[in-house]
């Protein structure tokens, strides 16, 4: 074989051995790139996080499962991922209530629920809750503005309105995590279940949250004092936003207290898209309220 | 001669094989975790860089009050799309690598490591949606108006003018990225949003001789409105009235205003910071006064750098949009 041929081998040879490598980086690099669920799915089919012991870890896992969570940009290389769950609206129908809307805010903490309940006394009411106090509107957003409806004061309402707010799954998440060193894990029959304390305005109530095997906060009960004890039950979570977010909500809850269902919802629509939710005070409601 | 020269070709080749074998286990022995891990090692927490430039002296005009000239984009980038230091304008601040609070409720986010999935744009945009409207901070509208801001905000990539070449206006346009002081005139320079989003760039002179406000009935609303300023102490007061009510408050969130709207903007300068911050009043619309999250940037290191060209805005982007709603 001439010289200048075996050179060109040779050269060959090396380039074709360089490439090799080079391809089976790439291919490396688009494996460790790929979608951690389809990576964790394989490796471990089980959803349930790693370290079950773990509150936090348990909490972010449920989290995650109900699609609070997102990445943010902070800077390049910082990029965690927050809970961006804030407001979210939906609207449900069932006993006793045949329509039932409620608005709620995590941050600062409030809810309005409006409800028709043909059999209630009132047949028809807007309950609202912020922060330490609890009032009725005549309509929505009532005695912010004269001339547009009232305000009636209902106290007493205001720390069974708030477990309201937290009892929902991503108050309980929210709430767990919150709770920090003082959430507990435990498991009962297979299942996964997070304990803590409420604080706030509702301290001395608990809360007993069980996940189901995606994580999802499938039943909650409360222990506190009079109307504060109930148990929850969610199922059939899905994204039920009229704009999609993957942020997943129940299609079906289920409220008892004492063993009684009060509370037995279907979901119609959900929108977890952050809508402006807002729940002012009335200045009527701040006077009556430090007398 | 021949053969110490095929020699020296396979040792060359051999080489070169041996380098890429070893350069592709190195980097395969870090991973993309230990590489990220040197990425957030190398970078300093904005309120860090904030605290250093704060320790800086602050320079005086010759009147005595802090001379706010200068270009203010340093580390932060673009201040109208908000400051690195906080998350968009949601006023959502990083306190640590695993610590998220809300500043203006001091609320914690929880927060929790990146888990690596890649997402479509469509995931994306949603994310940033939600990322962005999380803040607690949001100004009170009138009840009958509730409505009304979430069509706007859910809509916002169809009405919104900004978004299709129109001035961002005042307050919106937030921090300007350029100030050149003299002792009657302030002059601010807002670059717009570039290729980021199709925002125009625009200016502002704003008189502080102590002249007062034009009557608002002879004033033609515009997108900045009429500006005029005056110190308070070591702080900039501009006072603006006269808008149209073509703009929104804020980039995200809907949040629209009339053409009675006031708007008071502070400016603070400590050291190579500028802190900025406002309040909207527009009873019209609003149940209450909005001041919003303050925003700090700093002045850009380079003393030779200068303010870039604008883009020339022509909106593309909107008919690939694949949400319809602000991200």
């Amino acid at each position: 074989m001439p010289q200048k041929e075996r050179i060109i081998k040779i050269l060959t040879t090396a380039v074709v051995v360089s490439l090799v490598f080079q391809i089976a980086a790439v291919h490396r690099d688009k494996v460790e790139a790929a979608p951690a669920t389809a990576r964790a799915a394989a490796a471990a089919p089980d959803p349930k996080p790693a370290d079950a012991s773990d509150p936090h870890a348990v909490l972010g896992a449920a989290a995650d499962a109900l699609g609070m969570l997102r990445q943010a940009a902070f800077s390049p290389g910082r990029t965690p991922r927050l809970d961006v769950i804030n407001t979210v609206e939906f609207w449900a129908g069932g006993t006793p209530f045949t329509e039932y809307h409620a608005a709620l805010v995590y941050n600062p903490p409030g809810m309005r629920v409006e409800f028709t309940n043909p059999n209630g006394n009132p047949q028809h009411a807007i309950e609202v809750v912020s922060g330490k106090y609890a009032w009725n509107e005549s309509q929505i957003g009532g005695g912010l503005e004269p001339g547009r409806g009232a305000a009636t004061p209902e106290m007493m309402a205001e720390k069974e309105r708030l477990l309201r707010l937290w009892i929902l799954p991503y108050g309980v998440v929210k709430a767990g995590l919150a709770a920090r060193d003082k959430a507990k894990v435990s498991s009962e029959n297979g299942m996964t279940v997070v304990t803590f304390p409420l604080t706030g305005e509702l301290d001395g109530v608990t809360v007993k949250a069980t996940l189901d095997a995606k994580n999802l906060v499938s039943r909650v009960v409360t222990q506190g004092p009079g109307n504060l004890s109930t148990e929850t039950q969610y199922s059939d979570f899905a994204d039920r936003s009229e704009i999609p977010t993957n942020v997943i909500f129940p299609g079906h809850i289920v409220r008892k207290r004492d063993g009684k269902v009060v509370l037995d919802l279907q979901i119609k629509m959900v929108d977890t898209n952050n809508p402006y939710l807002v729940v002012p005070v009335p200045d009527s409601i701040r006077k009556v309220s430090s007398n | 001669m021949d053969r110490l020269m095929r020699r020296g070709m396979l040792a060359v080749a051999v080489g070169a094989c041996l380098l890429s074998a070893v350069a592709i286990a190195q980097e395969a022995q870090q991973g993309p975790q230990a590489q990220q891990g040197q990425m957030q090692r190398q970078m300093p927490l904005p309120k860090d860089i904030i605290k250093q430039a704060k320790m800086a002296p602050t320079p005086k005009a010759p009147d005595g009050h802090p001379d706010l000239s200068g270009l203010w984009n340093g580390y932060f980038g673009d201040p109208l799309v908000g400051n690195r230091n906080q998350l968009s304008n949601a006023g959502i601040q990083e306190i640590s690598t695993d610590t998220t609070e809300d500043i203006y409720s001091g609320a914690m986010i929880a927060t929790f490591p990146p888990d690596g999935k890649r997402r479509n744009s469509q995931d994306g945009e949603r994310g940033n949606t939600l990322l962005r409207r999380m803040g607690s901070n949001k100004p009170i509208y009138k009840p009958e108006y509730w409505d009304r801001v979430q069509k706007f905000d859910a809509n916002s990539n169809e009405l919104d003018g900004a978004y299709h070449c129109m001035a961002a206006g005042v307050p919106r346009i937030g921090v300007p990225s350029q100030i050149s002081q003299t002792a009657n005139t302030i002059v601010f320079v807002y670059p717009g949003q570039g290729g980021l989003l199709a925002t125009q760039a625009t200016y502002r002179v704003i008189p502080t001789d102590g002249r007062e406000h034009t009557k608002l009935d002879n004033l033609d609303g515009t997108y900045n409105g009429e500006g005029i300023g005056h110190w308070e102490g070591d702080t900039l007061i501009v006072d603006t009235i006269g808008f149209n009510s073509s703009t929104y408050l804020d980039q995200v969130g809907g949040y629209f205003h009339s053409e009675n709207m006031h708007v008071i903007e502070r400016f603070r300068r400590e050291g190579n910071t500028l802190t900025w911050q406002a309040t909207i009043e527009d009873p019209d619309v609003l149940l209450k006064p909005w001041t919003t999250n303050e925003r700090v940037v700093v002045l850009n290191p380079n003393p030779k750098a200068v303010l870039a060209e604008s883009m020339p805005c022509s909106e593309r982007d909107f008919a690939h949009a694949v949400t319809n709603e602000h991200h």
